[in-house]
């Protein structure tokens, strides 16, 4: 009996939490199927028992709308893929170096790089963003998707570099060694043998990246206004329209952040060591 | 061209990363300094701009809104990323045992933090709404009072560190879990023999071991926290008033809104020293509970 109570407790402070880490999920579930009334007349919780659920606000994003959702949302998907893809073709080759080779500069060695690069994620955007705003005028790349591109990939490439730095080191070296001894270049190893082994890895970093690009909001407030605008920018600019459409908003939510739920859920155990990165060590 | 000699395989490997770090690190840090000792506003871009040496910095002391957002910005690291620990803490000891039920919670209380800040932003002002959302509605079932969430100078920060809460607590939880796990239970039998308490092994043993675990990473989230902005500019604007501002929106709003970026960048600079001397310290202390 003694172990018993603390046992039950526990579940229920657990399912307490579950309940707070979901509703705000369902709830922006259920107010995609309402009509304005139903949300008007204070909260309603359950379809088809208080309220009916309609489709109205999906037709609407899916039909009325489209021409305007979708080309930001295509900006999203353009920008975040290209971006993670560099990051992860730059990251990698940053990381195999630095598991591979010994740099020495005076005092400065390999250590030294990873925790300059890892340090750049602590940076203040603000403080980077103002500097590039004034470099894109002048390069014209304000408001394009290769500007957006170009800033993503600088923003992503030091946590894939981390990411991916241990893959490289669980790589033991013989193999490219002795690929290198038959006749491989170095980088003919490197991308015939260690990127397939490593490749885990990439996938966590591109996927991982992704979601950052994909939910970067400061950078293309400052950096977009037409053209080149991403999808948050969009949900953020919902207020000032017509008063606030709480049902079309839900849509809008529920499609911006289906992609970074399903990655979470896909790549969850490696998400779980990546975030805590270095903290256990 | 002895120089050049020296430019091996391992150089053009690093070498992309290198030259980036340089355009969006360094490159933006020195230009920021540099922006932050002139008058240089977009408003102004034809008339040329001047250095006015530490003009901007002393305009910060006086400014009002200045010492405003720099103080929310402290209370969102501090009050925030400290609640954050507390319950972090106590639900990864609730679920740190290798059973079905704890993975499945594990998988769940994980999903909160890659989603799109600015949409669950907006997925809180709904629920937080004082006629409508169902927080206040659910608060009165339990004879509770509605609460101003969003409309209080008081309360609004609350709300701030509310989302910021929901969306972050399971970082802290997945950390701790991950330090508790890497506990060797040898610690453990031998408190058992002695009889301890839960609170005594907790307090003596798991405290003491995840200590250098809970510094990083609550250095990681006071960082992220000192630069919130997507969340307060969806849930508040900033308002009441001003009362929600964060050092980075104030930045946002002075740079891009005011034109006045010189101003900006003696603001965007002040985070970053105060963001350097916070991780200084902690290093420090880390360096010591080692």
């Amino acid at each position: 009996m003694k172990q018993k109570i603390p046992k039950i407790l526990s579940h229920i402070i657990l399912i307490i939490w579950l309940l707070f880490a979901v509703f705000p999920l369902y709830w922006t579930f259920v107010t995609s199927f309402k009509k304005p009334i139903d949300v008007f007349q204070g909260p309603k919780y359950f379809p088809f028992i208080d309220f009916q659920p309609v489709l109205t606000a999906w037709k609407n994003l899916f039909i009325r709308d489209w021409a305007q959702i979708l080309p930001p949302y295509m900006n999203s998907i353009i920008i975040a893929t290209i971006s993670a893809f560099l990051a992860v073709i730059i990251g990698s080759m940053a990381s195999y170096a630095l598991s591979r080779f010994r740099f020495r500069w005076r005092s400065f060695s390999n250590k030294d790089i990873s925790f300059w690069i890892i340090s750049q994620r602590f940076f203040p955007p603000i403080a980077i963003v103002i500097p590039v705003l004034i470099l894109f005028r002048v390069l014209k790349l304000l408001d394009t998707r290769s500007g957006m591109i170009i800033v993503y990939t600088a923003f992503n490439l030091p946590f894939a570099i981390w990411l991916m730095k241990d893959y490289f080191e669980s790589i033991p070296q013989d193999i490219e060694e002795a690929a290198m001894v038959d006749g491989c270049s170095r980088f003919q190893a490197f991308l015939k043998i260690v990127i397939p082994l490593a490749y885990p890895g990439l996938i966590t970093a591109f996927l991982f990246s992704f979601v950052m690009s994909w939910n970067e909001f400061l950078f293309a407030l400052i950096l977009t206004f037409q053209n080149a605008r991403t999808i948050p920018l969009i949900i953020a600019g919902q207020s000032t329209q017509r008063g606030i459409e709480w049902w079309n908003i839900s849509v809008l939510a529920i499609i911006t952040i289906l992609p970074a739920l399903l990655i979470t859920i896909i790549i969850q155990k490696k998400l779980i060591s990546g975030l805590t990165f270095g903290a256990i060590k | 061209m002895a120089g050049f000699k020296k430019i091996k395989i391992k150089h053009i490997f690093i070498l992309p990363t290198v030259l980036i770090l340089f355009a969006f690190g360094i490159f933006p840090a020195v230009a920021s300094l540099l922006l932050s000792f002139t008058n240089f506003s977009l408003a102004k871009v034809g008339e040329g701009f001047s250095f006015v040496g530490l003009t901007n910095y002393l305009r910060l002391f006086s400014d009002a809104r200045f010492i405003l957002s720099m103080r929310n910005t402290f209370i969102y690291v501090i009050l925030g990323v400290g609640f954050q620990y507390i319950v972090g803490m106590f639900l990864a000891m609730l679920i740190y045992e290798e059973t079905k039920i704890n993975k499945f919670y594990r998988v769940v209380f994980l999903i909160p933090i890659m989603l799109t800040p600015v949409a669950i932003g907006y997925t809180w002002r709904m629920m937080l709404h004082g006629t409508y959302g169902p927080i206040n509605h659910l608060l009165s079932i339990i004879n509770l009072p509605g609460i101003p969430w969003l409309s209080s100078t008081i309360v609004a920060p609350l709300a701030i560190m509310l989302v910021d809460f929901w969306q972050w607590t399971p970082f802290m939880i997945l950390a701790l879990l991950a330090g508790r796990m890497s506990i060797s239970p040898e610690y453990y039998e031998a408190a058992g023999v002695d009889g301890a308490s839960k609170a005594q092994v907790f307090a003596y043993i798991t405290f003491p071991i995840l200590l250098p675990v809970s510094l990083t990473v609550i250095l990681i989230r006071a960082i992220e926290v000192a630069k919130i902005v997507d969340i307060i500019y969806v849930l508040t604007g900033g308002g009441p008033g001003v009362s929600t501002e964060s050092i980075t929106l104030y930045g946002y709003i002075s740079g891009v809104k005011q034109f006045n970026l010189g101003y900006a960048s003696s603001i965007a600079y002040t985070i970053l020293v105060a963001i350097m001397v916070f991780g200084f310290i902690f290093l420090r202390l880390k360096e010591r509970f080692k």
